[in-house]
């Protein structure tokens, strides 16, 4: 059988060559395809329900001028739940007057919620302890940025002094060069970040005296 | 070719007969090929894995959230109390590069965007299809990282999906998710490794916490 082989034509044969390593091509793209990345999307051959006519989050609608299919809220207009049965909940300020207190019970579940979204949304320039050392204060020092305010140590005279709701008022509304994060945090988690920012301070002004006297001995080594 | 045969009468010459054999072999081997080219080809592997689009600003997250430290939930904002993870409104942005890089060519889209009020047009990368309900708070609340679904984030340039997001894969982890499980409170953490064996790690926390994930069809689909 094998003799036989040499009489096939040789057209044939190299058709044969040419179609086994066509063959080949669509394995070595789809080999190809696993490990390149591509910018572009997936073909869906089949649409199925893959793309219905709804709105999910944040997609584009062009109905609207500027092309959100969610509606940014109205000047003015305050989210269910936020403003709290206490007055002065909402905004640090009762009847023009700073709270001197937090208008929430503290609770060790607070200081811990605190201090989770402290490291968050504060440390990134207030550093972990609070002295204006963070890793973006670092970097902008770093690069020279004419334009970087550097971030306010929380330990000055001036900050300790603050009445509760006028920190609260910073984080809600910034203050000065400081951005607003009213629009990334609820209301209830900056009252837990005011909670946190007191215990950086008092930890942070501490003396022996506040440490329990059975723990002493292992802070003296 | 010479034949015996009478003249004028066509005669197959002997190599034909290596066609039945030929045919035998194409007849199991092209079947087989074509299984293979749909199952590889047509496999979310291939089609879905990999995608990296062009972002309209070169925004890094091996910069921000790797070299910066940033955790992710600074501009991902709602994603342990809703459904979806906010991609970051341009105000965020602006949170430094008010100060930061504040004239740098690379942000300039981003400083049109704050004076205009126009959405920045940010091309989503990870896309299930509408019929999918996935929801990250459930996840998260749970103790799945960020890592177990969308990979090394912080040490990407560009976000690229890594896993195949497939109902097949939901379902792996659904049936047994002992080895993804973390405290919920180290899900933004990039670089966690579970202390000895994953999924002995795992099976204890879920137990503790009696997570049980759904492998309902209407978990997912409604
Ligand atoms: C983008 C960097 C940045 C972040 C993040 C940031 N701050 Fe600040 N913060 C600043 C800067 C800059 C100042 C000083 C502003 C100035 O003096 O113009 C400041 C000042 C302050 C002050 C002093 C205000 C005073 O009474 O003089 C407090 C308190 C404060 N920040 C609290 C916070 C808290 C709480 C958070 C987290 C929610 C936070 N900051 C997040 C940059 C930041
Ligand atoms: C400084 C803000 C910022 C931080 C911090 C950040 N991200 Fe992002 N993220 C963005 C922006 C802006 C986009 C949209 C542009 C893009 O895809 O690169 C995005 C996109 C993504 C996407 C792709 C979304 C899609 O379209 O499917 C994922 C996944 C993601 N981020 C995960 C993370 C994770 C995980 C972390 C924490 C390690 C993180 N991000 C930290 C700003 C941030
Ligand atoms: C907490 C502060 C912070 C936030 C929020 C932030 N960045 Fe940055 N970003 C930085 C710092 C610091 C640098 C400079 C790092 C360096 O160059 O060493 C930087 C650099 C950049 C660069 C490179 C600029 C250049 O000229 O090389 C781009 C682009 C950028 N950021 C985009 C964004 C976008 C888009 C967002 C919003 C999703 C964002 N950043 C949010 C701190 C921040
Ligand atoms: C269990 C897997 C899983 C985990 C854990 C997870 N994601 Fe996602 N993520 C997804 C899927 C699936 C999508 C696509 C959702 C869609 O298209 O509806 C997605 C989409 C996103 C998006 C694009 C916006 C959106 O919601 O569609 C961002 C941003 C994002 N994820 C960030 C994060 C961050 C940050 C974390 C960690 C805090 C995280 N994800 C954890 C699976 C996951
Ligand atoms: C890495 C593991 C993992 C992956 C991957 C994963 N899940 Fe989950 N999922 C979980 C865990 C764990 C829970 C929490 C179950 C619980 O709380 O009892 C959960 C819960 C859910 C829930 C909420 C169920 C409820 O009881 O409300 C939905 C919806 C869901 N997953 C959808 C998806 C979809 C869609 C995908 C694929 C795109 C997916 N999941 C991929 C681990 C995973
Ligand atoms: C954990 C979440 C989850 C559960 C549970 C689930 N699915 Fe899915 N399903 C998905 C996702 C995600 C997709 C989309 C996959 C993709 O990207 O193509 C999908 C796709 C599908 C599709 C479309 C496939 C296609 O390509 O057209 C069908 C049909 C389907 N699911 C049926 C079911 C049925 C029936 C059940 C119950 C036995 C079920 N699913 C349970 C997540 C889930």
């Amino acid at each position: 059988m094998i003799a036989l082989l040499k009489d096939v034509p040789r057209w044939l044969i190299y058709a044969a060559l040419v179609a086994t390593a066509l063959a080949l091509v669509p394995l070595a793209l789809i080999a190809r395809a696993r490990v390149v990345t591509s910018s572009e999307p997936r073909v869906h051959l089949i649409h199925d329900m893959d793309h219905q006519p709804k709105f999910k989050a944040q997609a584009e609608n062009p109905l609207f001028a500027d092309g959100r299919a969610m509606r940014p809220h109205p000047r003015g207009v305050v989210p269910a739940g936020s403003a709290g049965a206490e007055e002065g909940f909402a905004t640090g300020r009762r009847g023009g007057i700073w709270l001197a207190s937090l208008p929430v019970p503290v609770t060790a579940e607070l200081l811990r919620r605190g201090e989770e979204r402290y490291n968050i949304y504060c440390s990134p320039c207030h550093g972990l302890a609070g002295y204006g050392d963070g890793p973006i204060a670092v970097r902008a020092d770093a690069l020279q940025e004419g334009t970087w305010t550097p971030p306010s140590s929380l330990h000055t005279e001036l900050v300790r002094s603050r009445p509760d709701g006028h920190l609260y008022n910073t984080i809600a509304n910034g203050i000065r060069n400081m951005p607003a994060y009213g629009p990334q945090l609820p209301v209830a988690d900056r009252w837990a970040i005011v909670a946190h920012v007191r215990v950086l301070q008092f930890s942070q002004g501490a003396t022996m005296d506040d440490v329990p006297v059975e723990l002493r001995g292992q802070l003296a080594r | 070719m010479k034949s015996d045969a009478e003249p004028g009468r066509f005669v197959f010459p002997a190599w034909t007969n290596l066609i039945r054999p030929a045919l035998a072999i194409v007849l199991v081997t092209l079947p087989a090929y074509l299984v293979a080219l749909v199952w590889l080809g047509g496999s979310p592997k291939t089609t879905d894995v990999g995608y990296r689009p062009e972002q309209p600003v070169p925004f890094s997250h091996a910069l921000h959230a790797g070299q910066l430290g940033m955790d992710c939930r600074y501009c991902h904002t709602t994603v342990e109390r809703a459904a979806f993870a906010a991609i970051p409104p341009t105000q965020t942005c602006m949170n430094c590069h008010k100060q930061v890089r504040a004239n740098s060519p690379r942000l300039l889209t981003v400083r049109e965007s704050y004076a205009s009020g126009l959405p920045i047009p940010w091309v989503k990368v990870h896309d299930l299809p509408d019929y999918a309900y996935f929801n990250h708070s459930a996840h998260l609340r749970a103790g799945v990282g960020c890592a177990s679904c969308h990979g090394r984030v912080d040490t990407m340039e560009v976000v690229q999906q890594v896993h195949t997001l497939s109902m097949g894969w939901c379902l792996d982890c659904h049936r047994n998710p002992d080895p993804h499980l973390r405290p919920p409170e180290l899900v933004t953490v990039m670089d966690w490794v579970a202390p000895g064996d994953p999924a002995e790690h795992g099976r204890r926390l879920r137990e503790a916490a009696g997570i049980n994930p759904s492998v309902d069809c209407w978990t997912c689909h409604r």
